[in-house]
């Protein structure tokens, strides 16, 4: 099975693996066949112009999305055939909270501890509220609470279950600088024991974090290279791939 | 073989059958010994077309179960054909039923089970349309419009069962034949006619559906052209 | 974390926030005994006219509009704020989400109708059908399930469309005709003359006929309805 064989390879082993990946919505193609891999502990940032297909990947990583063609391996397993533990092994950070306003902050975690099955519920809650520094509005409505502490929230809500894989869409949008303090100071600390793909159109961070970097343009993979690239050169390739303006 | 059942050729024997078929209706079987008299001859087309409707609401159920399966639009087009079909086939049912209900008992409308059935399947698939309409991506709007469809499918029979239920009218409008089975030239020609009108469904949707299938080939030009 | 358990999890969710915020709940119940009032007015031009054989209508007209009212507010939230794909990455199997949906939507409905039916035999019904409660119960719930699990069906379709709110009441209102046609009547049955279970039971058998079936379509058809 998969995991024996992850064991046996240690660190060298692909925790992401995607090949031939494509995707249509309707006749409209937007995933036109990417392959690429993530090692596990890896991190892997992936730039790319708007519609280029970057949300859609992760969507389909997350099994949100279906893909139409090729296949897509997260933890293990197949995300078409076996999503259940892809499930279970993911946890998924977006701009959008996906947090419920008019429950507590104790009411959604609890709700989605009981939905992936967290054995050590209570602790767990109480742990991730301390680190996050929510603890003192742990009993007030979501609706209370400030852009920020909806994210800090939403940080606790994706890594409740202890998931091997997080998949970041554009994290650090929105944020005031003491939110992105705490958020880079969680994924600090989870780093190690976690592989990690990032969706963003912020290049210092993607640099910052990623061990590996991939721009992503009209449904295919125009540029990927390991992240020892410095700032001025990479800038210019993303230049050259991405015209919005982003932030540099 | 293939081009015997081709849409122009269906449509020759669709029509052949039922010229044919309406000639004997009124030549050659007797009037109807029930007490509507003249007026009856209409079911020799009317239940043909209400049998037609359903048939065509059958196709588009099949079609949606198997574009769930394969995710290949060419089963959305087939659906949203059948559909279509089948609204014109309910209206025209609705219509011939109401000028027999005129002529043989004087009331343009009872609520009687068919009738009633093929108005609300007039509504149900209308609501069909009106599904597909606001639905911007393709593949949504078929995966919705596919599940609607079944779900529609299955409630047409159990309305009819349910319809069944409602006080009968003052004007009770049989829509069958008179009496238990039919006579032999009664049989013949409504046999004919049966048939014409299926093939006639057959080759409006088999028209339509290349109609689809073309009009998707031109979008796809065109896209692909930069438009 | 099992089927049950997730199943538990999504249903004390929604009534959680629904008990909290009351929204639905308020807006339903008023809208609820409005409508009988605005019926009252509606039906007595004549002087002294008998409603006897209109009650069972106008109570399941009212719930319907109530539901679709309700339907339509259950899905809003988990679309507005996202909420919707953090049910989706869940490992829940979509069949699970569909039977908590129901379960809470029938609730809902099931509170309304306890305030309601009362004010309703207090406004428009003579006769004391206390001793036919259970046939009268088993229709309400028979009745109410057929809505709910259709409605909740439709529902997750409409809320992904552009013009959610006017979509349901035509999705729904022509599905739901069998359950109108018996339910009315097997109500007003009771209402007006005392019904036993023998005189109902073909229109007890077609709920549930129409519940069995509908239940299975939508196990079958709910991943589709509810995945992107």
């Amino acid at each position: 099975m998969s995991d024996e064989h992850d064991r046996q390879d240690g660190a060298a082993s692909l925790e992401i693996e995607v090949e031939g990946l494509r995707k249509t919505f309707g006749r409209r193609e937007v995933l036109k066949g990417l392959s690429f891999g993530v090692p596990r502990g890896g991190f892997l940032s992936i730039f790319g112009p708007n519609g280029a297909g970057k949300t859609t990947t992760l969507r389909v990583l997350a099994t949100l999305l279906t893909s139409s063609g090729g296949s897509v391996k997260v933890a293990g397993h197949d995300v078409r055939e076996d999503p259940m533990p892809v499930r279970k092994a993911i946890g998924f950070i977006s701009h959008n909270a996906m947090l419920y306003p008019d429950l507590t902050a104790q009411e959604n975690l609890r709700f989605y501890a009981d939905m992936y099955g967290v054995e050590d519920r209570e602790a767990r809650i109480t742990e991730l509220l301390e680190r996050l520094e929510l603890s003192a509005r742990r009993y007030d409505v979501v609706r209370t609470y400030s852009k920020g502490m909806r994210q800090r929230l939403a940080i606790a809500r994706a890594v409740l279950h202890r998931p091997r894989v997080l998949l970041l869409d554009e994290p650090h949008s929105g944020l005031d600088p003491r939110a992105v303090d705490i958020l880079d100071g969680l994924l600090t600390e989870i780093r190690d024991e976690h592989t990690f793909v990032m969706v963003t159109h912020n290049i210092a961070k993607g640099l910052e974090w990623g061990t590996d970097l991939m721009i992503i343009e009209g449904g295919r993979i125009a540029y990927e290279h390991a992240a020892d690239v410095d700032h001025e050169s990479f800038s210019a390739v993303y230049r050259e791939h991405v015209h919005d303006g982003s932030v540099l | 073989m293939k081009k015997l059942l081709s849409a122009p050729a269906l449509f020759i024997w669709a029509s052949v059958l039922l010229i044919v078929g309406i000639l004997l209706a009124f030549w050659y079987s007797p009037i109807d010994a029930s007490s509507m008299g003249f007026s009856q001859k209409i079911f020799y087309y009317h239940v043909p077309i209400a049998s037609a409707a359903f048939v065509a609401f059958g196709v588009a159920f099949v079609a949606a179960i198997a574009y769930l399966r394969t995710q290949d639009l060419k089963w959305d087009r087939l659906g949203y054909v059948g559909v279509r079909i089948g609204l014109l086939f309910s209206i025209l049912v609705m219509a011939t039923g109401m000028i027999w209900g005129k002529a043989a008992w004087g009331v343009w409308w009872a609520w009687e089970p068919r009738l009633t059935t093929y108005l609300l399947a007039c509504f149900l698939y209308a609501a069909y349309w009106v599904l597909r309409s606001v639905v911007d991506e393709e593949d949504r709007r078929a995966t919705y419009a596919a599940v609607f469809a079944i779900i529609a499918f299955i409630d047409v029979p159990i309305t009819f069962f349910a319809t069944r239920f409602l006080p009968e009218g003052l004007h009770p409008v049989v829509v069958g034949p008179g009496g238990g089975g039919m006579e032999g030239s009664i049989a013949v020609s409504f046999a004919i006619c049966m048939v014409g009108m299926l093939l006639l469904m057959a080759a409006i949707i088999r028209r339509d559906y290349e109609i689809e299938l073309i009009r998707d080939r031109v979008t796809d030009l065109k896209t692909s052209l930069g438009g | 974390m099992s089927g049950w358990s997730q199943f538990k999890a999504i249903l004390r969710k929604d009534l959680i926030r629904e008990l909290r915020t009351r929204d639905m709940l308020v807006s339903m119940i008023l809208f609820v005994l409005l409508a009988m009032i605005i019926f009252h007015y509606a039906f007595t031009v004549k002087e002294g006219a008998d409603l006897t054989y209109f009650t069972g209508g106008m109570l399941w007209v009212t719930f319907i509009f109530a539901m679709l009212l309700g339907l339509n507010r259950s899905f809003a939230q988990e679309k507005d704020e996202h909420c919707l794909d953090g049910l989706l990455l869940c490992p829940v199997d979509r069949v699970t989400i569909f039977f908590a949906k129901t379960a809470g939507n029938l609730v809902f409905l099931l509170i309304i109708q306890a305030v309601a039916v009362p004010v309703f035999a207090l406004f428009f019904i003579e006769r004391n059908f206390l001793g036919d409660l259970l046939p009268f119960l088993i229709v309400l719930a028979l009745a109410d399930l057929g809505i709910c699990a259709l409605g909740t069906l439709l529902a997750t379709i409409s809320m992904n469309t552009r013009s959610r709110d006017l979509l349901l009441p035509i999705l729904l209102l022509p599905l739901i005709v069998p359950v109108l046609i018996a339910a009315t009547g097997a109500t007003t049955l009771i209402f007006a003359e005392g019904a036993s279970f023998g005189s109902l039971v073909a229109r007890l058998l077609l709920l549930l006929g129409f519940d069995a079936v509908f239940l299975v379509a939508a196990w079958g058809t709910y991943d589709f309805a509810i995945g992107e």
